[in-house]
């Protein structure tokens, strides 16, 4: 019976994969058939809700195991859910879950039929979840490439002549950039043969290989760091996402802002073993200057934008920095990084989230996303409004949201880091550095606020209420979620637990 | 390594620097094929004679993976690509950057090559010098599309790329090999119908036209 049950629970992963995929194989069906044409345009939104509530289910069924370290493994697939991902699998799915509620009245229509949109949203979900679950390279690198690809053909979705633009450009370089991650996965393979990390890990003659070829093992880090640092949108290989914002509508905007969650916490999945393989300084430092380099730019970027989904763009840039520096604290030693990156990661995915669907709603509401000539919604747009506000402040780090917990954690943890493998002076510095930013980033958000909702705007814009509740709804929920947790963040931090390489 | 396999590793990546000098798209997306089957046929030649000599299931489902690979890359990319251009223009283009100019960056790329594969310790191995081929073949296409304003030369430049690293590709599980394939010629499709999309809105596959009219 136990064994049954083992054998019951070892599919779970593989299960949390069917879900989404089938669900979205069988939207893809009602639009094949034209009898089923016009039940598939009207059940399209409905049916992707439903897709998200069951694809929600197995990351919960999960929950009670992984949280008492219990691993679930199907082995031959290199799927593992332990407590290192069940967090950030039950973020997505509930995230998901919310933009599909947004969906809901949001989406209007484009290039795609209702049927393989919803389809590509949840093959979208289903690759999302494999990167979450998946420790063998090559799965990590299918699942990349995949994501990317559907986020593509998402974007070009938008009826309007930027989109393609944007879409072709996001291809070209995202689809480079995953060559280079190929590059990186063959090479492990090549010379050890093994394409499991954990196997890879376990097994001492085969770290030794690595090991014994630093120049090339930097090599493969490169390679994983450019190749995922485009997929993310790390500057310096950001070129694809300020365009791709406004270019695409305000949905897969939602959407896509949950991608980093299991694109950063794939970089770190690839580098971080090859660190306890060879813990060489060379690796932290490549992993921090990618993050200092994006934090520094996406801040000051941000400040001179009018155009808000550009603004968001810069500010996503920055906040993906500061999430994989504090990912890339790595040091033997110190387990809690690991915590604090995903902590951050987390909250700051859940802020950006609300802030973009509140975004959406001020665009659908006044159709422009020109800050100069918005102005005065506040009385009319209230809720979106509060729920843009809440997620902004927790962004910036101000008291009592999430935000100010997770840069607390990562304030705290830097400033130890720098002061263990250097000095106080350098300390210092990163921490001023890091304040400065949050600084930055308050003048740039709350900025935003006021042009937008404060004030008289400049041109008349016929603006008669808030959105529907299908839409505030989520965007309030998002702002509850950053303030509960912002008060308590135990809720979310001992669901994050550290699995040791190897 | 084999002295057949270097051979037509040289030759794909001579083809491969061919591509960049090309100015019809339809010779680009020839020149991709030729650059696949060039690539492709030592592998496949090896697989063939295995199966010839061992007659066993793993030859045969070697060959099958071989020949999986190369027609893929070989037959089914350029076609897409090829269908992308008659449903939007066939256009002729220079590259970006002089002729001169860019034969000088390809055989300096080629001689850095060359001093990196003799000077490293680490590239003796044979399987590390394919590595050494394929960055030199990506490097090649990498350039082909940054060159070029043509949306097509771009995405059959990307192909290249992505045919660079059949050989390594040649060494991974054999389970894998139709999700790897699949996963490439499902770029290949995205990007003609992204190509096919923006050709309807704008009308041009020039890509400094999509922002110019737009501007």
């Amino acid at each position: 019976m136990e064994v049954a049950e083992r054998i019951m629970y070892s599919l779970l992963p593989l299960l949390t994969l069917i879900v989404p995929l089938f669900t979205g194989i069988l939207c893809l069906f009602t639009c094949l058939f034209k009898f089923l044409e016009e039940f598939s345009r009207k059940t399209a939104k409905m049916l992707l809700l439903i897709s998200a509530v069951l694809s929600l289910a197995t990351p919960l069924a999960m929950i009670p195991y992984c949280v008492i370290g219990e691993v679930l493994e199907t082995t031959g697939l290199g799927l593992r859910a332990d407590s290192s991902n069940i967090a950030a699998l039950v973020s997505t799915a509930i995230l998901f879950l919310l933009v599909s509620i947004y969906n809901m009245s949001a989406e209007k229509g484009g290039r795609l039929k209702p049927g393989v949109y919803n389809f590509f949203l949840l093959l979208f979900l289903c690759c999302m979840f494999g990167l979450l679950l998946s420790y063998d390279l090559f799965g990590i690198f299918l699942f990349v490439e995949m994501v990317i690809g559907v986020s593509i053909i998402l974007v070009a979705h938008n009826p309007i002549k930027d989109s393609t633009e944007a879409a072709f450009k996001y291809l070209i370089i995202t689809a480079i950039s995953a060559l280079f991650v190929l590059i990186g996965v063959l090479t492990i393979y090549v010379l050890t043969g093994e394409s499991n990390i954990l196997h890879l890990l376990g097994n001492i003659e085969k770290r030794m290989i690595l090991a014994e070829n630093p120049p090339l093992l930097m090599f493969i880090v490169a390679c994983f760091i450019v190749g995922l640092g485009a997929d993310i949108g790390l500057a310096p290989f950001h070129g694809w996402l300020p365009d791709t914002l406004p270019a695409s509508t305000i949905i897969i905007n939602g959407f896509t802002a949950i991608e980093p969650i299991p694109l950063i916490l794939a970089l770190y999945r690839l580098v971080a073993p090859l660190y306890e393989i060879y813990p060489s300084s060379i690796i932290v430092a490549l992993m921090l200057g990618t993050g200092l380099v994006s934090i520094i730019f996406g801040a000051l970027m941000a400040y001179s934008q009018r155009d808000f989904f550009r603004m968001f763009a810069y500010c996503s840039i920055d906040e993906y920095g500061h999430s994989l520096f504090a990912l890339s604290l790595l040091s033997p030693s110190d387990s809690q990084i690991f915590i604090i990156g995903q902590f951050y990661l987390i909250n700051s995915t859940l802020a950006k989230t609300g802030l973009i669907l509140s975004l959406g709603s001020v665009y659908f509401n006044t159709g422009g996303s020109n800050m100069d000539f918005l102005g005065g919604l506040l009385e009319k747009m209230n809720k979106t409004a509060l729920s843009y506000i809440v997620c902004a402040l927790s962004i910036i780090g101000i008291p009592p949201m999430s935000g100010f917990y997770a840069k607390l954690l990562l304030i705290n943890a830097s400033y130890k880091f720098f002061y263990d493998y250097g000095n106080s002076i350098i300390a210092s510095l990163i921490i001023a550095l890091l304040i400065c930013i949050a600084v930055i980033s308050c003048v740039i958000l709350i900025r935003s606020f006021h042009k937008i909702f404060l004030g008289k705007s400049r041109v008349n814009i016929d603006v008669k209420g808030d959105v529907p509740i299908l839409m505030w709804l989520p965007t309030i929920l998002l702002a509850m979620a950053t303030i509960i947790i912002g008060v308590h963040p135990d809720l979310l931090i001992r669901f994050i637990g550290y699995t040791r390489f190897g | 390594m084999e002295a057949p396999s270097l051979l037509t590793l040289v030759i794909a990546a001579f083809i491969t620097a061919l591509g960049c000098f090309t100015d019809i798209t339809r010779r680009t997306i020839m020149l991709l094929s030729i650059q696949a089957i060039a690539i492709g046929s030592a592998t496949l030649a090896r697989c063939l004679i295995d199966l010839v000599i061992g007659l066993n299931i793993e030859a045969l489902i070697h060959f099958f993976a071989a020949f999986a690979e190369w027609f893929s890359a070989a037959v089914v990319a350029p076609l897409i690509l090829y269908w992308g251009v008659t449903k939007t223009e066939n256009i002729a283009d220079k590259p970006l950057i002089e002729a001169r100019k860019l034969a000088t960056l390809i055989i300096s790329i080629s001689i850095l090559y060359i001093l990196w594969i003799l000077q490293s310790q680490m590239l003796r191995e044979g399987r590390i010098i394919t590595l050494s081929f394929c960055i030199l073949m990506f490097s090649f296409s990498t350039l082909l599309m940054i060159t070029r304003r043509d949306a097509f030369k771009i995405l059959a430049g990307l192909n290249m790329a992505e045919n660079s690293l059949f050989p390594l590709l040649a060494e991974i599980p054999i389970t894998l090999v139709p999700f790897i394939l699949t996963l490439m010629i499902f770029v290949t499709a995205m990007g003609t119908y992204v190509i096919i999309e923006a050709y309807r809105d704008h009308g041009t596959i020039l890509v400094d036209r999509w922002r110019w009219l737009k501007e």
